[in-house]
């Protein structure tokens, strides 16, 4: 992640050199060449990164924006009210670029870049949703998140935080059926006809509570007889105002948080979070809490991909596999259970390190997994990839290139089932994965099939990293020694006066980290998971933003599912591996 | 089914015969809807193998409330998603029972945001409260064992024209006083520095 000084210059040179002083740069911490640059040109510009520059940066990464009125520490940024942030990755540079847009409260709209990635759309909708922003020429700009009937944009910092702030809740009927109205699927809106060739189309509901939606997510079905016309994913019913409540929680109290976004993830949450964080305080974890973090990681990928593995054989009518797969998952919990005393949303990981040191006895239980679990994964194989039904369902189902799954910005398992072997633990080693033998799965067709093959290969490999902590666990603390590590260690507390008061004030208020912006990006259990924080100085954060994939690839669906017939709309669903709260945080 | 006068405080939660057939009955015939999912992965977990819900007669999950006798609410209950589940349970048929699952479900637990409804009975009557974030299997299943008890020995008018019309409902003492002698008993806690 971190660009190196040559090349972010190099980048810089292109930039100014195609718009000239149009452009102003600004220096962050995690060092992601940043750009300012006038609304009318945004476009101009996202456009030439995109097509006309050698190396392109081909993916829209993430789309966001910032409420600036109440910043403080401006450090050379323009004073204005709202800005626009958009963050690009090309594949060929290996780097990260960031444009930011200035708006005035006045004038809250800009170009949309709808016509430059697809992708932008669900993006530019939470942004008009959460902040107000309108973007011009964006071809159905409403709410995303929240429900239509809500009052007010709920990042703006003038919109209450808590629920409690805003009267107690009431559901009297005709409230109800208002609701229920605003929920209401219009086909006009849309831009679909309800018929064709003198036949009309039926439109299907399903959800938001559905068995077959793994959660609460609704989509709206336009279909010609059995065969999908056309597909509109429909989220927000898990929306639980993660970015807004980082804006109150301390750093360190944040954390429980980020566990329940991937809630399969577990403490992998933690780590793409504390990348960012631990970036801000320039904190270097030291190696046996490293080690520690990747050790947890794998195996809670393990845990999610085996109930990604269980369910989506039952979606497919298998009843058996689930049975299994949850059965393993049990004794993967036993050991997360005896090092951290939780099971699925553990929290463990600290600012600078771990809660704890590992318990006596630790290497016997990861012995006993990693010997238990291959055996149970080649019965697997049998059962359900090789099952000749389950490859019927699958195979030629829902695929996709690689440079359409970049356009979509797809990364993890799904981006690789297509081919392109883009590991971001290899590629922008974190946590020191660059220390770890693994192999990169892939496939080729990148369909529903090719994404199961990459998740039970993945399984393999985690395996195989968690053997190699074991087989390698350094020694030393399990926690940094930096002033901003949080809950200090406390050796030294009852000797000198300097170390208690840093201590209480840790403890008590909470770190303040240095101001700044960070973006920390870890190869999540679903793709890609990246936390973008900016710090004013205080001890909470100015603004988080959750970058999850399973908002970018659900956003797919609608062009996944086009002429396929209901079924297979459930299998591509389940070949996704997507969580609800990880869309809709 | 059978229907009995007698009254709760005369049988109390020792089951007479009449009783313990109406729960037998009651007890082969929970059929669950699920609802959010966070806390489904949890409640789905009880169904599998280690935890087996099925032993206490209730593994039938209906994907529609009008089969289902229990709802459980698995997960935070957001504004948006409030007028659903408030849908669902009028579908669900008389009489019916709901399971909140969750701290989220419960009072809004840790998320005192804008978008989630600070528990789900701001608008929907609950009758057993499973505390955990998320709650482990166990818990799911001894808040429906525990739901169990009390329609085994709940009381519901005989007829529209006959006695009260009100469904009279066992005592649900806090369990925390009832498990507070056996909790004080542990004087020994096993150290966490150990597996």
């Amino acid at each position: 992640m971190i660009a190196a000084p040559t090349i972010a210059d190099k980048i810089s040179e292109q930039i100014t050199g195609r718009l000239g002083s149009a452009v102003v740069p600004q220096a962050t911490v995690d060092r992601i060449p940043t750009f300012w640059v006038s609304k009318d040109r945004a476009p101009a510009l996202l456009r030439f990164l995109k097509e006309g520059i050698d190396q392109p940066y081909k993916m829209l990464y993430d789309l966001s924006a910032i409420d600036e009125r109440m910043r403080v520490h401006r450090d050379g940024q323009p004073s204005i009210d709202f800005t626009v942030v958009y963050h690009l990755l090309s594949f060929d540079r290996n780097e990260y670029v960031r444009i930011k847009v200035a708006l005035a409260e006045g004038r809250l709209s800009l170009p949309s870049i709808t016509s430059i990635w697809p992708a932008a759309d669900w993006y530019e909708r939470e942004v008009f949703d959460m902040f107000g922003i309108v973007f011009d020429g964006h071809p159905h700009l409403e709410r995303l998140l929240m429900p239509k009937t809500w009052v007010g944009h709920p990042l703006r910092k003038e919109h209450p935080s808590r629920a409690t702030e805003m009267g107690p809740y009431r559901l009297p009927p005709d409230k109800e059926v208002a609701e229920q109205e605003a929920l209401r699927f219009h086909p006009e809106e849309w831009g679909m006809s309800r018929e064709r060739d003198g036949s009309d189309f039926i439109f299907l509901n399903v959800g938001p509570q559905h068995p077959g939606t793994h959660g609460v997510l609704r989509i709206a079905l336009q279909l010609d007889g059995e065969e999908v016309v056309d597909a509109i994913p429909q989220i927000g019913f898990h929306h639980r105002g993660a970015e807004k409540m980082g804006e109150r929680q301390s750093w360190h109290s944040y954390i429980p948080y980020t566990d329940r976004i991937d809630y399969l993830g577990g403490v992998m949450n933690n780590l793409a979070y504390l990348t960012a964080v631990e970036t801000l305080a320039g904190i270097r974890v030291p190696p046996r809490a490293q080690v520690i973090r990747v050790m947890l990681a794998e195996l809670f990928r393990i845990i999610s991909h085996l109930v990604w593995y269980g369910t989506f054989a039952q979606d497919l009518g298998q009843m058996s596999p689930v049975f299994f797969t949850f059965n393993d998952r049990e004794r993967a919990f036993g050991i997360v259970e005896a090092i951290t005393g939780a099971r699925m949303h553990p929290a463990w990981f600290r600012i600078g390190g771990v809660a704890a040191d590992l318990p006596r006895g630790w290497e016997n239980l990861f012995r006993d997994f990693i010997e238990y679990l291959p055996p149970r994964l080649k019965e697997y194989d049998l059962t359900v990839m090789r099952n000749r039904i389950f490859q019927a369902r699958t195979k030629g189902i829902g695929g996709l290139t690689v440079n359409e799954a970049i356009e979509w910005g797809m990364t993890g398992p799904n981006l690789r089932a297509c081919g392109f072997d883009w590991d971001f633990r290899k590629r922008q080693p974190y946590s020191g994965y660059d220390q770890f033998q693994f192999d990169i799965p892939t496939a080729q067709s990148g369909d529903c099939y090719d994404r199961a093959v990459v998740r039970v290969e993945e399984m393999r490999q985690s395996l195989r990293i968690i053997e190699q902590c074991m087989d390698n666990m350094p020694e030393g603390p399990y926690k940094s020694d930096h002033p901003l590590a949080t809950p200090p260690v406390k050796d030294r507390t009852m000797h000198d006066i300097e170390t208690l008061i840093t201590h209480f004030v840790n403890v008590s208020w909470g770190p303040v980290m240095p101001v700044g912006e960070a973006l920390g990006a870890i190869e999540g259990t679903k793709g890609n998971n990246g936390y973008y924080l900016i710090s004013d100085g205080s001890t909470v954060s100015y603004r988080t933003r959750i970058r999850t994939p399973s908002f970018a690839h659900i956003q797919t669906l609608r062009w996944l599912s086009r002429g396929l017939m209901i079924p297979d709309v459930v299998v591509n669903l389940g070949s996704l591996d997507f969580v609800l709260a990880d869309i809709d945080r | 089914m059978k229907w009995s006068l007698t009254r709760p405080e005369v049988t109390g939660l020792v089951a007479t015969p009449d009783a313990e057939a109406f729960e037998q009955t009651v007890r082969r015939s929970v059929v669950l809807s699920r609802l959010e999912d966070l806390v489904y992965v949890e409640m789905a977990t009880s169904i599998t193998s280690k935890f087996d819900l099925s032993r206490f007669g209730s593994e039938v999950i209906r994907g529609t409330p009008r089969e289902a006798d229990l709802m459980v609410v698995a997960g935070t209950v957001f504004t948006k998603m409030a007028p659903i589940v408030q849908r669902l349970y009028e579908q669900m048929m008389e009489p019916r029972w709901v399971i909140s699952m969750g701290s989220c479900a419960n009072s809004g637990g840790m998320y005192d945001i804008y978008s989630v409804v600070q528990g789900v009975d701001k608008f929907l009557p609950v009758d057993v409260y499973v505390p955990g974030c998320p709650p482990r299997p166990e818990a799911f299943l001894e808040g429906l064992l525990l739901l169990r008890n009390v329609v085994g020995t709940e009381q519901r008018p005989l007829s529209w024209v006959v006695g009260s019309q009100e469904t009279v409902r066992a005592p649900m003492p806090s369990l925390r006083d009832l498990m507070r002698p056996s909790r004080q008993k542990a004087t020994v806690l096993r150290e966490p520095d150990e597996v």
